[in-house]
């Protein structure tokens, strides 16, 4: 078999090239293997519940163009898969009546911001069932089944990943083939994918066989989601924490390199899901379902505030000083508003609201642990309620959220007729009610540990997610990057739009982990790099050419020392004392411990359209609506309304590995790579 | 090839699986493709045992240092010396360590259904289980040992990879001559650092001379003891390692005074086991290896005093001390003290007393420089001085500060006579992962295919092939 290819690859390759080179530019793609171009390359970012794609890239980099809800349906056919809710009707009807579907008249559920793009594409393939239906029985009168989409319905679903994990594989290839047809990118189209950590070597082959087999890519690229939010905010080392639907992911990217040692991979109950779980059991006795913790949980009263805050109306506005975890930690805790523990540790997912406030992301997380947190936190939500539409109680409506002992929110949800009207045309309708809930301080309470849950002692999700963070930065070999990874965090994931989410989890932190001044001011013997920020550019945004992990590091401005030190080869025949490999182990291990302190990245500012989107709290707009602070939020927040800086990573980098770089540092894999070396070489290629 | 059209039908046939190398150690298992540089997966060896809903639950990888549970216990399939003892959960570690990030927990073709028109009949069950069951099927498996690895534990090994795996072809290689082979060297000197154990493997043209393989408790477990023992003769007080998932928040404290921390209290019935804080205290320990233990750098002993008359403890009082946070916010600076925890690895007779450790005070010959001498005793005398000029070092442990220019002293001091070279990889992940590197290297080489036992061949003459063919 590797004979044969070769032979065709060959003659291929003798193929003059020249003379089609012109002529075909324009309608064919030339014949050599010609630069690709930005509008002909697709990116696809699946998560747990919602699939980013594009076909090229845009002049200024923007949100996902299209989001696909990671869920297909069984089709008739077993093994075959729908992208709607298909189900049959039969009726009694005359001849050729067009089936009229009527579109339900609300927005759907999962098409956010792209619906009206998405939609008509995604409604073809059952589309044609209906009509080759129509043709074959039009001239009867009989009993004609209609086969309908359910555009709104998730009955019967199949979501092909859980927990960043894939569970159903044909499930996903169908979801991939389904986005590869409705975006019908022409041949010459690289593709690249964002990866999940926890797919595992195998998952990634298979991938990438499935890639270059069906869709017959010239060229593909596996990228790991951390480095893709590193992409995004063009930087080169960072702690990428990944809030998804169920699990959290945490990872130390060093000079571009993913620290896989150590890593927290696919942390479960960690997620925007453990929140709302824990808002149902809060209120789940209240006669609160799953969806309007949901929607709570995105709502714009929602907030989790640091660790030590009192909650409004419990008896004193007194600071409660001792630490919520603490008292969270028994074990004992539910969810009983006397007893406030604070909203302690919580991370939350969901979509934050509307906090116009300008700039959430430099809030001086020192000033609410030590100083005065409620006053603090007091300013800062003042400023943000300003533009406040559905919470604003009139009584209050001067008050900042944290300080309000109850706030409502606009519940909305999808009725369907079912009256005579919906039946009699055969289609489904549905209606939109809106009403308002009214809720108590549980809405701050959404990431305090959960009384039920027998399998985990810790304090509730944001200690775990600390700790984790800790664990990760601990694991990484080089203890000169430690002090710049604490230093640069990036908050990534619909599950980090909760309101106050950064800022508590960056308080947990200091209250946990930040060492004492005392402990680190005898460092003289060995200059520390703490507050000196290495030049690696890590907050230079450096869009296009911002060089990809295949270059050597050294080109970017790192310490050439450091990059001695990390990227030594030891090869050299050993003079024992004096080795000079032996310099770099000094320089590991006489290092101090970290962290000294604790930032999130800012993100760059020059991608306007990543910081205003749309916001909704629609059900399922969980994650278009990312953007949900309008203005500035995105800017500054480090986290909020950036949640899907892992999209724009994954723009900035298919145009230097696909365009700038044209596969010379080994950014992808072409198809003929794949052809001599078969999958696993995709490994070599795996950004 | 020209890109504009599409290419054949699963042009791609071959099936080229790269080897997975395994290698067990008794702090950490590390597992990846053969022809890396660096195992993908890294797992501590230890894993958790907990009850929930009545059930008996087991923890594997990371999990187990971040996230405590109710009542969860630690434990370790590996005994002190370094040989398997609880074959089972030995198995269930390992396989966790190359199912978790290398092969899935479906091997075989995860894919298959979903690239080939296979008619929907024939596909789930029965492929699921098979695949499940045997989760190497289709990759060969390179795995490593101590050099004093028992023949029954060797048996028991290539059992376990051929017929709870399924592995396709086996081989077992001595963690020694791996870490000689991630220097380039086919023979050499290996002294290797772990956790359990430090040893000394003589190997000549790749094979490992038994004779002169020395091993002792010295390890990493056993420093971290040492500095337990400094800790608790600790003046103004003694310190008390409270580890992270106890405390809830801490306050800034001046260095040396009390801690003022928030603690955090479990109900009896759900605190987790002794064994779970003793793992977490081991991870500060670690920490503070890395911050603050230094060797003595020699030439001469701390013990003994300096060229120059003065005494090196008086020397080393006055090198500038090293500060170092607990979890619970105490904090001090360690002087002198931070020297003293190593150098029993060299001077049997510095050993800090503890009665209450669980290692007994080290003889003179567990030493380094006793194991170097009994292993050179115990090989050819022609072969020495080529082993001496070839000296590896290797192991997470032997990261600690100064250790290779200790190292170098002592030998040169030992063996006045002939060169004395000390190769040590100066960057960390190929100085902790030697042996697995070496495995990468081996594994990957054409010329060793040859070398591998085949499923074939372990049917026909039984698990006693491994003693005949990885000698």
């Amino acid at each position: 078999m590797g004979r044969k290819r070769n032979q065709r690859k060959s003659s291929h390759r003798g193929a003059p090239l020249s003379s089609h080179h012109s002529s075909q530019r324009s309608s064919l793609p030339p014949i050599t293997m010609p630069p690709f171009k930005d509008e002909h390359i697709l990116l696809i970012a699946p998560g747990s519940q919602m699939t980013l794609a594009q076909l090229g890239l845009p002049e200024t980099f923007t949100p996902a163009r299209f989001r696909f809800p990671t869920r297909m349906f069984p089709a008739e056919k077993k093994g075959e898969y729908e992208p709607y809710r298909v189900h049959e009707r039969r009726q009694e009807i005359k001849v050729n009546n067009r089936t009229d579907t009527p579109k339900p008249d609300v927005e759907m559920k999962d098409t956010e911001a792209a619906a009206a793009e998405s939609t008509p594409a995604t409604g073809t393939p059952a589309k044609t069932d209906e009509n080759v239906q129509n043709d074959v029985e039009s001239t009867k009168t009989v009993e004609e089944v209609f086969y309908e989409e359910d555009l709104a319905s998730d009955e019967g679903a199949i979501y092909p990943i859980a927990n960043g994990r894939i569970v159903d594989w044909p499930c996903f290839f169908a979801l991939l083939t389904h986005i590869y047809n409705t975006l019908s990118p022409p041949f010459h189209t690289p593709i690249l994918l964002i990866g999940q950590p926890v797919w595992s070597a195998r998952d990634r082959e298979a991938i990438t066989q499935f890639v270059f087999e069906k869709f017959k890519a010239p060229a593909f690229s596996l990228m790991d989601s951390a480095l893709a939010a590193c992409y995004g905010y063009g930087t080169a080392t960072a702690t990428v924490v990944d809030v998804g639907k169920g699990k959290v992911d945490v990872t130390a990217v060093t000079d571009f390199a993913v620290n896989e040692h150590g890593r927290g991979i696919a942390l479960e109950g960690c997620g925007g899901d453990a929140m709302t779980d824990r808002l149902v059991e809060l209120l789940g006795p209240k006669g609160f379902t799953r969806e309007m913790c949901e929607q709570l949980k995105r709502s714009n009263i929602t907030e989790i505030l640091p660790p030590g805050t009192p909650l409004p109306g419990s008896s004193a506005t007194a600071r409660q000083s001792t630490n919520p975890a603490a008292a969270a930690s028994t074990g004992g805790l539910d969810g009983d508003e006397s007893a406030p523990r604070g909203p302690g540790d919580g991370t939350q997912t969901g979509i934050e609201g509307d906090n116009g406030d300008e700039d959430e992301g430099v809030l001086d997380v020192a000033a609410i642990v030590s100083g005065n947190p409620t006053e603090y936190l007091a300013n800062v939500e003042k400023e943000k309620t300003s533009s406040k539409k559905g919470a604003v109680d009139p009584k209050g409506a001067r008050l900042p959220n944290s300080k309000k002992e109850k706030a409502s929110f606009q519940f909305e949800e999808f009725v369907q007729l079912e009256g005579e009207k919906a039946t009699a045309h055969g289609a489904r309708q549905y209606i939109r009610h809106t009403r308002d809930i009214e809720v108590s301080v549980e809405r701050f309470l959404l990431t305090s540990p959960r009384s039920k849950v027998g399998n985990r002692l810790t304090g509730g999700i944001l200690e775990d997610i600390a700790t984790q963070i800790h664990h990760t930065i601990l694991a990484v070999p080089d203890a000169t990057k430690r002090s710049e990874l604490w230093d640069s965090l990036i908050i990534v994931g619909c599950g980090s739009k909760v309101k106050g989410f950064t800022q508590a989890l960056l308080a947990t932190i200091t209250q946990k982990f930040i060492l004492s001044p005392s402990a680190t001011i005898f460092t003289s013997e060995i200059p520390s790099n703490f507050t000196t920020p290495l030049p690696t550019g890590a907050n230079t945004p450096a869009p296009m050419g911002q060089p990809g992990p295949m270059y050597h590091p050294a080109a970017h401005g790192v310490n050439p020392l450091l990059v001695a030190a990390t990227h030594n080869n030891p090869g050299m025949p050993g003079t024992p004392s004096m080795d000079p490999s032996m310099v770099s182990h000094y320089r590991s291990t006489g290092h101090s411990q970290t962290p000294t302190s604790v930032k999130t990245l800012k993100l760059p500012e020059y991608f306007p359209d990543f910081k205003d989107q749309g916001n909704s709290n629609a059900p399922g707009a969980s994650s278009g609506s990312a953007g949900g602070n309008p203005g500035a939020s995105g800017t500054s927040q480090g986290g909020h309304g950036m949640e899907e800086a892992v999209f724009l990573g994954a723009q900035m980098a298919a145009k230097v590995v696909f365009v700038i770089d044209q596969g010379l540092s080994k950014g992808y894999m072409s198809r003929v790579e794949y052809n001599e070396s078969g999958p696993s070489a995709i490994h070599e290629y795996i950004l | 090839m020209n890109p504009s059209n599409p290419p054949q039908a699963a042009e791609y046939g071959g099936d080229e699986v790269s080897a997975i190398v395994l290698d067990p150690g008794y702090s950490t298992t590390r597992a990846g493709f053969a022809g890396e540089d660096a195992p993908k997966s890294l797992i501590p060896t230890y894993y958790g045992k907990y009850n929930a809903d009545g059930q008996e639950k087991l923890v594997f990888g990371d999990d187990v240092f971040v996230t405590p549970r109710p009542g969860l216990s630690i434990h370790n399939p590996i005994g002190r010396d370094g040989i398997v003892e609880d074959w089972d959960m030995a198995e269930r570690v390992w396989e966790h360590s190359f199912i978790s990030r290398l092969t899935g927990t479906k091997a075989g073709n995860p894919f298959q259904n979903g690239l080939n028109d296979v008619s929907p009949d024939e596909l789930p069950t029965e492929m699921e289980v098979e695949s499940e069951e045997k989760p190497l099927s289709d990759s060969p498996l390179l795995m490593t040992e101590p050099g004093w690895n028992p023949a029954k534990a060797r048996e028991k090994t290539i059992e376990i990879a051929m017929e709870k795996w399924d592995t396709p072809a086996f081989y077992l290689a001595r963690s020694g001559v791996l870490a000689a082979f991630a220097s380039g060297k086919a023979s050499a000197l290996v002294i290797d650092i772990g956790a359990s154990n430090i040893s000394v493997t003589p190997i000549h043209d790749g094979m490992i001379l038994k004779r002169g393989v020395q091993h002792s408790p010295l390890g990493g477990d056993y420093i971290s003891s040492q500095i337990n023992a400094i800790f608790k003769a600790n003046s103004p007080q003694p310190i008390t390692i409270t580890p992270h998932y106890l405390i809830s928040s801490k306050t800034a404290v001046e260095a040396g005074q009390p801690p003022q921390a928030k603690y955090k209290t479990f109900p009896a019935d759900k605190a987790p086991d002794a064994s779970y804080r003793a793992l977490l205290e081991e991870r500060t320990l670690s920490e503070f290896k890395e911050c603050v233990v230094q060797v003595w750098p020699g030439p001469t002993k701390l013990s003994a005093p300096s060229p120059t008359g003065v005494s090196n403890e008086d020397l080393a009082r006055n090198t500038p001390g090293r500060p170092f946070e607990f979890p619970d916010g105490y904090n001090q600076v360690f002087g002198v003290d931070r020297f003293r925890a190593v150098e029993s690895l060299f001077d049997a007779k510095a050993a800090i007393p503890d009665p209450e450790s669980p290692f007994p005070p080290p003889t003179p010959a567990q030493t380094i420089p006793e194991l170097v001498k009994a292993s050179l005793a115990g090989v050819d005398v022609d072969l020495r001085p080529h082993l001496l000029a070839n000296v590896v070092v290797t192991g997470g442990s032997s990261l600690l500060y100064g250790f290779t220019d200790r190292l170098n002293h002592e030998l040169m001091q030992m063996f006045p006579g002939p060169r004395v070279r000390v190769t040590a990889p100066g960057n960390t992940s190929e100085r902790r992962f030697g042996s697995w590197i070496g495995g990468s290297i081996l594994a990957s080489l054409g010329t060793f295919h040859q070398m591998w036992i085949s499923k074939k061949e372990y049917e026909e003459h039984g698990p006693n092939i491994v003693e005949k063919r990885c000698k």
